[in-house]
């Protein structure tokens, strides 16, 4: 059901390179000890892990190759990211915004290399910046409305 | 082509990522 992307060679080397993958089959009459406890509820589920097992994103349903390429970046970038790594973080986002722009995490990826750069540098002008690149050009974004308190900070 | 050379063991996937530094990338799957 979900081997589409995965026969994608851009994804294969992203994977290979970026990760360490990892398949665990999923049973519903009688559920795994891994689907009890990361509360898997839907297949295919995709969870982002660091190597102590603690879970940074997970994405629940089939995704299409460009939206699929685009979360393996972001969802690298959100490990970083909650590990406080900002520069590496930052660099994730960049990628997803740079070579992704219609997928659906690109938005995500500008609100949260707004957030990246202000945590480093801690000019709010960063944030700023998000909430103007939203607006500009995914309006209609979720991300655009979540960015709104940023709309008061001086450019 | 970078063919992915997928871990079962999710013990053994965590202890590759420590060694390699990595985050680990998991896939729930169901054959149906």
């Amino acid at each position: 059901m979900n081997a589409g992307p995965y026969s994608d060679e851009k994804v294969q080397k992203f994977i290979e390179e970026e990760y360490v993958p990892l398949k665990s089959q999923c049973f519903w009459k009688e559920r795994t000890e891994l689907m009890k406890q990361f509360d898997i509820a839907w297949t295919p589920t995709f969870l982002f892990q660091d190597f102590g097992g603690r879970v940074h994103r997970k994405l629940v349903g089939y995704i299409p190759v460009d939206d699929f390429l685009a979360q393996l970046k972001f969802g690298k970038g959100m490990v970083f990211f909650e590990k406080e790594r900002h520069e590496e973080a930052a660099k994730r986002f960049r990628m997803v915004i740079e070579e992704h722009p219609n997928a659906g995490a690109a938005p995500e990826a500008i609100f949260f290399l707004g957030v990246a750069e202000y945590k480093k540098t801690h000019e709010a002008s960063a944030l700023r910046r998000a909430y103007d690149t939203l607006t500009e050009k995914y309006p209609q974004s979720e991300w655009a409305r979540r960015a709104q308190p940023y709309s008061a900070i001086p450019k | 082509m970078a063919e992915i050379k997928w871990e079962r063991d999710f013990e053994m996937a965590i202890a590759k990522a420590k060694k390699e530094g990595k985050p680990v990338f998991h896939d729930f799957w169901f054959d149906g």
